[in-house]
């Protein structure tokens, strides 16, 4: 918008002139196009639009776009009455396999500001997805596959700490999923009250449970506590004893798949007055966590705050450690394991955030598929697996990928972007912007009402109804009648097109063997 | 009686509500036809399409106006419509009886005899009525126009707007007070 006179800003198209320190702004990376015969002038899109992309002039009586301010997150095209709008990528540089559109704009951006790029949902480069590269088995002849609509089929399960032998359960505070589907820690602040209010009904429906994320419980939740896992992270955000005893459990965050070793970062803007209240801090500051947690700098120290929370709990909940997954996880979770923690989180490099340093969110750590084989693999070579329970987060898409992830070790699996685009997420990546045109990662006043409660627990909960569906059909097809059967079941999965280190790394045999 | 109620905490300014009335009270109920071909754009005043609305129907292109309105204050927003009172002011404030509760309860208009005094108006405690230009009763008098208000869409099940709206921002339901 910086192209144009402050006077023609909004009204008019005004002569637009390159700016040498907006460069990248110079380059439009979308196109809206509009079909004029069907335009009503309506201006639905011109209101819908929080990123000044398309603006009414009176005088041509027509609608216009700002092509640059686009950002293809399509909420005009799917408000449009008369389906008029169409956006299609634009700008296209000389083709080039080295040097892509968005590495070239990422240099533009950087010379225009000389700034950090920053981005918002996960790694969208293009790695291998071993999610990808691993078939399921099914049953043949040799053994029945069972039918989940006429024999009872078991997705319970329970997770945190096992004894070892026969004990009272008061001792073991386990969590009860009625599918071993959790959403993810997401903070009030990254998204809107209303998404973390159908997060936390779609949770209570389903039998499962929802994650407060860093940013506090909010009092409008604290209903549903015993569906919330609450978080405790490096800034220790909304953080008191009350909290602590609200949640069914106790998260501390050391890492975040998308940021692995950087803190979680709220930008000024999106701090409104309830989130303000809500994490304890000044409306409108920044809300920077640090990069460690300054009083773990070893497993010694994180075995302190376990207990400490632990203590805070009255051993009453069972207390969970999130990682990134990153080199050397199996040690390190071992360790987590050792130091008293009920439940370990893994988080692959293709989690999202709210806001996250372009190049570390596509240039650190590891796939979670390869993280959950090998800390399963360590933990029960070393005879503990059974004192954790194993969570994979980041890049779950779809319930054929929850399957694959439990086979591989994993207890259950948190999903947070296939939560958001179920309730609109076009993955847009403008989550650090604040003004989320579908009312997901934005609290601003006009915008947060564009995602009412009920529809986003609706349709939440139709998401964990259909996996769930669908994992019972899995289930069902390898011969399995209970998600206790499939866990670490690696023998019902094989690998295609990979290298037997990458075979070997997840545990799994070639397809054929 | 079941009504119109908006709920403003969902409203998120897409004015949808106000297209879909037009549709609903045009001829041809058809979305692009009700814009381009039964009527020249002329409700809006910031538009350069504005002509003189005894002009468009002269020659035949008056299209519907919508008679439900998002109002904006701030960042809330709320669609405002006729809320069928029970016992309406506007209908005591008639002065010649064109305004009426029907046997179903809603207030209509006869659009034969409203003469455009503008008592309704004045009288409405929500601001939900407002002027049709494109028809005038009484000759020779500057144009007045006629009373326009929400009919509740007596073609449908749900009225237009309610059917419209993606947030449930308006919802059609029996509501104790009216």
């Amino acid at each position: 918008m910086e192209y144009y006179e402050e006077q023609d800003r909004l009204t008019t198209l005004g002569l637009r002139r390159t700016r040498k320190d907006d460069w990248h702004h110079g380059f439009p990376e979308y196109k809206v196009e509009r079909d004029d015969d069907r335009c009503i002038r309506c201006l639905v899109c011109v209101r819908q639009c929080p990123y000044e992309a398309t603006f009414y002039d009176p005088e041509r009586g027509r609608v216009y776009n700002r092509d640059e301010n686009c950002v293809n997150c399509r909420r005009c095209e799917m408000m449009c009455p008369t389906n008029a709008i169409e956006i299609r990528p634009w700008g296209a540089f000389r083709d080039n396999g080295n040097w892509k559109k968005g590495t070239i704009r990422a240099v533009y951006k950087q010379a225009d500001t000389g700034a950090v790029n920053l981005t918002g949902l996960g790694n969208d480069a293009e790695y291998v997805s071993y999610f990808d590269r691993m078939v399921l088995d099914a049953s043949q002849v040799t053994n029945p596959s069972i039918d989940p609509l006429r024999e009872p089929m078991e997705l319970r399960t329970f997770i945190g700490r096992k004894p070892e032998k026969w004990t009272d359960p008061e001792e073991y505070p386990n969590l009860r999923c009625e599918v071993p589907i959790i959403f993810a820690p997401m903070s009030f602040g990254a998204i809107s009250l209303n998404f973390q209010k159908g997060l936390a009904r779609a949770a209570r429906e389903m039998g499962t449970y929802f994650n407060t994320g860093e940013g506090g419980l909010h009092p409008d939740l604290r209903d549903f506590g015993q569906n919330a896992m609450v978080q405790v992270a490096s800034g220790r955000f909304g953080v008191d004893l009350n909290y602590l005893n609200q949640g069914a459990a106790v998260e501390i965050k050391i890492g975040q798949g998308a940021k692995p070793g950087i803190g979680g970062h709220l930008p000024g803007e999106k701090v409104t007055v309830e989130v303000s209240r809500t994490r304890m801090i000044p409306e409108g500051s920044d809300a920077i966590s640090p990069a460690p947690q300054h009083d773990i700098y070893s497993i010694e120290d994180l075995r302190l705050l376990i207990y400490a929370l632990k203590e805070a709990t009255e051993y009453r909940k069972p207390v969970s450690v999130k990682i990134a997954a990153v080199h050397n996880v199996a040690a390190i979770a071992s360790g987590i394991a050792r130091a008293g923690a009920d439940i370990v989180v893994l988080d692959g490099f293709r989690g999202g955030t709210g806001a996250a340093p372009t190049i570390i969110r596509n240039h650190v750590g590891i796939p979670v598929e390869v993280a959950i084989a090998q800390v399963d693999q360590r933990l029960r070579d070393e005879g503990i697996r059974h004192e954790v329970s194993l969570i994979a987060a980041g890049g779950i898409r779809s319930s054929g990928d929850v399957v694959k992830a439990l086979a591989l070790g994993a207890d259950a699996v948190y999903i947070a972007t296939a939560a958001m685009i179920a309730v609109g997420c076009t993955v847009c990546q403008q989550c650090h912007r604040g003004r989320c045109a579908w009312g997901i990662t934005t609290n601003r006043a006009d915008l947060a009402p564009r995602l009412p409660v009920d529809i986003a627990a609706e349709r939440l909960a139709n998401l964990i109804d259909g996996w769930a569906h669908e994992i019972k059909e899995m289930l069902g097809m390898m011969g399995l009648n209970s998600i206790e059967s499939l866990r670490g079941n690696r023998l019902k999965l094989r690998g295609v097109g990979m290298t037997q280190v990458e075979l070997d790394t997840l545990g799994i045999s070639q397809a054929g063997r | 009686m079941r009504r119109v109620y908006p709920r403003e905490d969902r409203c998120i300014n897409c004015h949808l509500c106000e297209v879909a009335c037009i549709v609903e009270h045009s001829k041809s109920k058809h979305v692009i036809d009700a814009f381009h071909v039964e009527g020249l754009r002329f409700n809006r005043e910031d538009s350069r399409d504005v002509i003189d609305p005894v002009e468009a129907l002269a020659i035949g292109r008056a299209k519907p106006l919508n008679r439900t309105r998002v109002d904006v204050v701030d960042s809330v927003f709320v669609s405002t419509n006729c809320r069928h009172c029970a016992e309406p002011d506007c209908v005591l404030a008639c002065k010649n009886g064109s305004l009426y509760v029907n046997h179903d309860g809603r207030v209509l208009v006869d659009e034969d005899k409203c003469v455009g005094c503008w008592m309704c108006v004045m009288a409405c405690r929500y601001g939900a009525i407002q002027r049709n230009p494109t028809r005038q009763n009484v000759p020779d008098v500057a144009n007045n126009g006629i009373n326009l208000h929400c009919d509740l869409c007596p073609d449908r099940d749900v009225p237009a707007c309610v059917w419209v709206c993606p947030t449930n921002a308006l919802v059609f339901e029996d509501r104790e007070v009216a």
